[in-house]
């Protein structure tokens, strides 16, 4: 799988309801390493309302400048959830499908 | 192009405080804003080319995992997209170049490698740029200091 099949998939619950997009994929450095740097694992799905300027990562840092940018993104992206991988029911077409009872984390990246 | 889902669609609210998620081991990455489009450098500190996109395979190999079963990173990606990101689609496999996983040192401002970046497959254009065009040129075979 191209991680990049991902990015920007409608997200579903297992009712097909849609709750947004996969605007990044977090990933953990904590598997064995194969070289010098431990290996990648995906920890869980990013998904937000809306597909764009979400890469600036606003939304998931603790920056507050430039004020008027910081406070319109965050606004922008309000609802924006981590889901991990193991809730992850099923991955479509342009589509990700999550299991019954998925829970939904904070997106903050020092949380 | 620009998508969104209607807050008021969604089955909870926007505003909700969400717990902190477990926290892992290792160190944290977002594949967006830490590794895609970052610059990648050879051990010589040489700019070699920059990640496009990441190769994702569960632990046991599966090409499509999904979340029953881990998921590594195995490799960075590099090719073809400018007219896929324009467009929508994605380069066919062919085309994509990998650098394996195991190869990279250091993730941070740009991604390095341990290794040269003459011994990847992703710099072929230049070498044979270098051989059969520059190469052919009189004094192109030299430093010109």
């Amino acid at each position: 799988m191209i991680l990049g099949d991902l990015l920007d998939a409608h997200v579903r619950d297992d009712q097909g309801r849609r709750l947004g997009y996969v605007v990044d994929v977090r990933l953990v450095l904590d598997r064995p390493a194969s070289g010098l740097l431990a290996v990648p694992r995906v920890h869980g799905l990013l998904v937000s309302p809306r597909t764009s300027s979400s890469f600036l990562g606003y939304e998931r840092r603790d920056v507050r400048a430039p004020a008027l940018l910081a406070r319109w993104l965050r606004r922008r992206h309000r609802g924006t959830f981590l889901v991990l991988w193991p809730d992850v029911e099923r991955l479509g077409d342009d589509e990700v499908v999550l299991r019954t009872g998925y829970r939904r984390w904070s997106p903050v990246l020092d949380a | 192009m620009k998508r969104r889902v209607p807050l008021s669609s969604r089955p909870f609210p926007a505003d909700e405080q969400l717990p902190a998620p477990p926290r892992p081991a290792g160190r944290v990455l977002d594949a967006r804003l830490h590794l895609l489009d970052r610059q990648v450098h050879d051990v010589d500190e040489t700019p070699v080319v920059v990640v496009d996109d990441l190769e994702v395979r569960g632990t046991d190999g599966d090409e499509h995992p999904t979340g029953a079963q881990e998921a590594v990173v195995t490799a960075l990606l590099s090719g073809p997209v400018l007219g896929t990101r324009v467009f929508g689609g994605r380069p066919p496999a062919t085309r994509w170049h990998r650098i394996a996983w195991s190869d990279v040192t250091e993730v941070g401002v740009v991604v390095r490698l341990g290794v040269r970046g003459d011994a990847l497959d992703v710099t072929w254009t230049e070498r044979w740029v270098r051989d059969h065009v520059v190469g052919r040129i009189p004094g192109g075979r030299h430093d010109p200091g």
